[in-house]
């Protein structure tokens, strides 16, 4: 008897440890300790044995029983956890689901990632009411009364405030420029700060001109500066946008609220400065103008020109934007059509 | 403005072997921006002067005909043409194959090619003058004229560009870039501007010079408006073709020659950017006196506009009255006519407002106005008086002066300057020695003096218009002279005082990216200013509305007080491609009222706000799902961009608001906003066809950022907390806020109550009318033990009991 079940044992575990899945397991089960197990079987034997050997076999039926039950036991839990929650046919190639789709406007997306770049600098952000007077347009600015800019920056006027002297006109302001004049009025010196914002010009729209549209105006002014800083302002603005750093130039320009003032080209991101259609074959595409605030300009605000000076860009973010995903109609920007907007994340 | 080349050749020693393309870049980065290069002879490629030999009728057709044409090198080629004007011996222009033309000289441009006309073979093309771009220099008579280029002797294959005088360069300048430099408004003041960057030799004018007598005389009573006026009377004139190359060069910077006498005005203005106008000496009563207009006056300009004349206008006039609005246009009457046979020419300097001012007036910008308009400086009339009477001399052999009369009331005085050396040095941020910054200004025509730490510079009186006034202005003569690419970037340095902190602006960032990135929303852009639909159906009312004096559309002249009429429009546009959506948008929005003058106190600007607005959209929500998802936007907004808490309350109803579903959204005591279901007829009238809209608005003017943020930490609980949930039937009308308030209140339902939350609510099957079934999450625990589960129920019980007390709810049964 005592072989029979060492046999039986062997026997068992060898096909324990074959058993591939939960039901071989189970049918091993049956096979040795079910109702008609050879285990339970044997247990039935028993009662034929020599009074003398019963308790110890009956103990050892018992142990084997026991033992059994523990390595199927052992097996099921090993099973268990090699096996996946779901059928091997499972398509991991299907796509995910989409997560709640909002975004900011690639405009704003623009902005907040230069204002980053800029407060890393140490500026402030400012902001200005939209309606100024033409004061604060043009006067302040240095623009003189019969400036031609007055007429072909078309401007938006506001019916009932739209004649008068300049401080009695009021309109949509055609740039930033004269709300930082604002912003020097009512701070200390020196300054650093941006001032992102739209402006609005009265103009005909095509797909490259807006009434509509966004800059990005930066400002320093301090005791000994000099224009050379204007680059590592210029820089910071566009190796944020583009990701590298882009090769710029400035050059002689005429604005009446600068002096020196500057044209700022950077190289064509499209054909990398060697000339294609984009950059009208010189490599070069005009960005932003720039320049050392005018000395009418620092008065203006309040300031001794001698003694302060400062730098001065003002870009407008609806081209960068354009030339950095290839836009190409700036009114799509103002179009509220969610078609356009969420490709931008 | 378009150059040649050739032309500013004239007045200075541009080396043969000038790389145009480093030309163009060097004015680029230094003066004017060159835009563009043009190499015009490319323009008649493949183009040859051909000599018809004969002319034969075309067998297919009764307009066109066939002529044998030399080409050159004896080739002799067919070609068909329906020129009327075609006879032997004839000089042509051929296109022949890869030439490029325009067909009538309209349309888009056309590669020639060999070709079967009514199944005859043609080499190329023989050209009317405007299908080569020649229309102005060579204006045809007649449709299908053929360009007769007999007067050319050149022979047969000659190419077109060689015999024209075509190997020329066009820079073309950007006039945007030159507004603030009157100098440079002509080929003269350009080259002059190459001569300083290259340090090359400017060619000297020779003076005009004259010893006549006569009574001839000019008078000028406004010398604040004309600083200068010279008079030159002429006789022997004829009004005929000027030659060729002074039509050609008129041509190539686009303008039309017309007739001697006119083209030596416009040539003359071109070279020195002065204009000079020629009237009809004979139609000049007594002496020419300058003078503002008087009341009444009239004039009939060149272009046969008459106009009332204002006394604000300066006016040339003679004993009769007006013959020119000065600096701007001649009049028609006295001007040069085809009977001319003696002038006046007129080269004269005149106060840029005042010209400004009268060509506005009766537009009429003129190539004369837009260059007086930038202040010319008087001196110039020297170099412009010399050309004209060089030209004058050359073309009228017999030409006599009987008159000549310079009138120079006003010098321009030069500017003069002092600079501190130190201060040049500290803004450039590198030092230039004195000689370095001498030759900068020298070769521009500064006069410098060098008194140790400081220089004295005057500037030329081509500077001295206004353009060069302050130290700033030598500064910039000096930095791009030296070339900016020769100073390189230096960083700035400022103390920093402490981290930038701007609650305000962080906390609109963070409303939005709340919105974007937590909620879903997409932030949209739109115009400030509103359509009337929209206005009308949103605000109902314009009051306090501003609006725009020229807006860009009749219906658009409404500027905005809300956002939503606009948010509005965006949902209608979209419904097209979207069936559930939720949009923001953040703007300025503006009131006629509380005008204020926050830093001027002339000023006055009137109230402007900062509104973040929203709408929910969907089709397949249910208004209940919507504006859960609404309220819950707004509830979670304070939690999670930390700022003061606001409240809704249930005030007043929104215009545009559903009569049922509205909220007003305070913050204390103040109104911040509004949020709500549009109302259908909002709705219907924005032209939204099954979409329902939640829409809110939020005065961020109003929003209070917290100064940090403003988490609290509490312990963990130590003993397990459970959920409960029960459902209880209610009568439909009970509001949450009553049931929670029973529940949690004041005084608590029970002491083992923790909190109580909503699961939702139901109506319909299985509920009795006029009840709703509401699902309450308790959450019940203790600080001191673990709960049994009788001890559970037993809390559960009480709140349920309460609900049945304060409320008459009953536990629901089915």
């Amino acid at each position: 008897m005592k072989d029979k079940i060492n046999g039986i044992l062997s026997e068992v575990k060898t096909k324990i440890s074959e058993a591939a899945n939960e039901n071989e397991l189970q049918n091993v089960k049956s096979a040795y300790i079910g109702k008609q197990g050879s285990l339970s079987l044997l247990m039935k034997e028993l009662p034929s044995l020599d009074a003398a050997l019963r308790p110890e076999m009956g103990k050892l039926l018992n142990q084997a029983k026991n033992q059994v039950t523990e390595l199927i036991d052992a097996k099921r839990m090993e099973l268990k956890l090699k096996a996946s929650e779901v059928s091997p046919d499972f398509d991991c190639s299907v796509p995910g689901t989409l997560p709640p789709g909002g975004g900011l406007h690639p405009i704003t997306q623009m902005c907040y990632d230069l204002n980053d770049a800029f407060r890393s600098m140490g500026f402030e952000i400012f902001e200005e009411d939209e309606i100024t007077s033409e004061m604060y347009a043009f006067d302040k600015l240095n623009f003189p009364q019969n400036h031609p800019a007055r007429e072909s920056m078309d401007t938006y006027w506001i019916e009932g405030h739209d004649s008068g002297s300049t401080n009695e006109k009021l309109c949509l302001r055609p740039h930033l420029t004269g709300g930082s004049v604002r912003y020097m009025q009512t701070h200390k010196p020196p300054y650093r700060f941006v001032y992102p914002g739209r402006v609005y010009r009265n103009e005909t729209t095509d797909s490259h001109h807006e009434r509509a549209f966004f800059q990005y105006e930066a400002l320093i002014v301090d005791k000994d500066i000099t224009f050379t800083s204007g680059k590592v302002m210029i820089k910071s603005i566009l190796s944020k946008v583009f990701g590298t750093d882009v090769p710029v130039r400035m050059r002689s320009g005429f604005f009446p609220f600068v002096e020196p003032g500057f044209e700022i080209d950077m190289e064509c991101q499209v054909c990398g400065g060697k000339g294609c259609s984009v950059c009208k074959h010189v490599g070069w595409i005009e960005v932003m103008p720039g320049g050392s605030p005018h000395p009418n300009v620092l008065r203006a605000a309040g300031l001794d020109p001698d003694e302060y000076t400062g730098f001065y860009v003002n870009i407008g973010l609806d081209r960068l934007v354009m030339m950095r995903y290839g836009v190409d109609d700036v009114r799509l920007f103002h179009s509220a059509d969610l078609r356009f907007l969420k490709q931008f994340r | 403005m378009k150059l040649s080349l050739s032309w500013m050749k004239d007045f200075v020693n541009i080396p043969e072997d000038m790389d145009l393309k480093k030309l163009a870049y060097d004015l680029t980065m230094s003066t004017v921006e060159v835009e563009d290069v043009e190499f015009l002879a490319r323009r008649f490629d493949h183009m040859v002067v051909g000599v018809i030999e004969k002319i034969e009728p075309h067998p297919n057709a009764d307009k066109l005909r066939v002529c044998k044409v030399d080409i050159g090198n004896g080739e002799i080629k067919d070609i068909v043409c329906g020129g009327i004007n075609l006879e032997e011996g004839m000089r042509v222009a051929v296109s022949c194959p890869g030439a490029v033309v325009r067909w009538h000289g309209e349309g888009e441009p056309v590669v020639i090619k060999n070709s079967k006309l009514r199944g005859v073979e043609s080499f190329g093309m023989i050209c009317a003058s405007d299908e080569i771009g020649l229309g102005d220099l060579f204006p045809a008579s007649q449709e299908a004229e053929i360009l007769d280029l007999s007067d050319f002797d050149v022979p047969a294959g000659t190419p077109l560009a060689d015999a024209l005088d075509m190997n020329d360069v066009l820079l073309e300048i950007d006039n945007k870039s030159m507004t603030n430099r009157p100098d440079l408004w002509g080929h003269y003041g350009i080259a002059r501007e190459i001569a300083a960057l290259y340090n090359l030799e400017l060619k000297a004018i020779k003076p005009f010079e004259t010893d006549v007598q006569s009574d001839f005389k000019v008078e000028i009573l406004n010398p604040d408006r004309c600083r200068r006026y010279i008079g030159v009377e002429m006789s022997g004139v004829e009004v005929k073709p000027s030659p060729y190359q002074m039509q050609s060069r008129i041509w190539k910077v686009g303008m039309r020659p017309i007739n001697a006498l006119v083209d030596i005005t416009n040539y003359v203005m071109l070279a020195t950017g002065n204009p000079t106008h020629a009237f009809d000496a004979d139609n000049i009563t007594d002496h020419i006196v300058v003078r503002h207009a008087a009341e009444g006056e009239k004039l009939v300009l060149l272009n046969e506009k008459e106009i009332d004349l204002n006394p604000d206008d300066l006016v040339i006039t003679d004993s009769e009255g007006p013959v020119a609005l000065a600096g701007v246009m001649g009049g028609a009457k006295d001007s040069i006519l085809p009977k001319t046979t003696r002038v006046i020419l007129e080269v004269a300097n005149f106060e840029a407002a005042g010209i400004r001012r009268a060509a506005l007036r009766y537009d009429t910008r003129t190539e004369a106005s837009s260059r007086y308009e930038k202040s010319i400086d008087p001196d110039r009339c020297d170099q412009a008086l010399a050309l004209s009477m060089q030209y004058f001399q050359e073309l009228y052999p017999e030409l006599q002066v009987t008159g000549y009369c310079d009138q120079y009331v006003k010098k321009l005085e030069n500017s003069e300057i002092d600079v501190d050396l130190t201060w040049l040095e500290k803004r450039l941020g590198k030092h230039l020695t004195d000689e370095e910054i001498r030759g900068c200004l020298e070769r521009l025509g500064f006069q410098v003096e060098m008194n140790g730490a400081s220089m004295h510079v005057t500037a030329p009186s081509w500077r001295s218009t206004g353009d060069i006034s302050i130290k700033d202005d030598v500064m910039e003569e000096v930095a791009r002279m030296y070339g900016y690419d020769n100073f390189q970037a230096t960083a700035f340095t400022t103390a920093f005082t402490g981290a930038i902190n701007q609650k305000d602006k962080s906390l609109i960032r963070n409303i939005k990216e709340y919105l974007a990135v937590r909620c879903g929303l997409q932030e949209i852009y739109t115009y400030p200013w509103m359509n009337d639909v929209y206005v009308n159906a949103v605000l109902q009312s314009t009051e306090g509305v501003l609006k725009l004096s020229t807006p860009p559309a009749p219906d658009l002249s409404c500027i905005r007080s809300s956002l939503l009429p606009n948010l509005c429009e965006a949902v209608a546009k979209n419904e097209r491609y979207f069936n559930d959506f939720s949009i923001f948008e953040e703007a300025q929005v503006f009131f006629d009222k509380n005008y204020s003058s926050p830093y001027d106190s002339t000023e006055s600007l009137p109230e402007q706000r900062r509104h973040i607005g929203a709408a929910f959209a969907s089709s397949v929500k249910d208004v209940s799902g919507l504006f859960r998802e609404t309220k819950g936007v707004l509830e979670y907004m304070p939690r999670y961009t930390h700022m003061e808490a606001f409240t809704f309350r249930k005030e007043e109803k929104p215009l545009w608001a559903d009569h049922v579903v509205w909220l007003n959204i305070y913050l204390g005591e103040e109104k911040v906003g509004d949020m709500g279901l549009m109302a259908k007829k909002v709705s219907m009238e924005c032209g939204i066809k099954n979409l329902s809209v939640m829409l809110f608005e939020l005065d961020a003017t109003k929003l209070k950022p917290l100064k940090s943020r403003t988490n609290k930490f509490a312990h963990l609980a130590e003993y397990p907390e459970t959920d409960y949930d029960i459902s209880m039937l209610f009568d439909s009308g009970a509001v949450w806020n009553d049931i929670y308030d029973a529940i949690v209140g004041q005084k608590k339902a029970s002491a083992l109550l923790k909190d109580a939350s909503f699961v939702d609510e139901y109506r319909g099957k299985q509920i009795p009318k006029g009840k709703k079934s509401v699902t309450i999450r308790l959450t019940i625990g203790s600080d001191e033990k673990t709960l049994t589960s009788q001890e559970i129920e037993s809390a559960a019980n009480q709140v349920m009991k309460k609900l049945g007390k304060k409320m008459g709810a009953e536990l629901r049964t089915q």
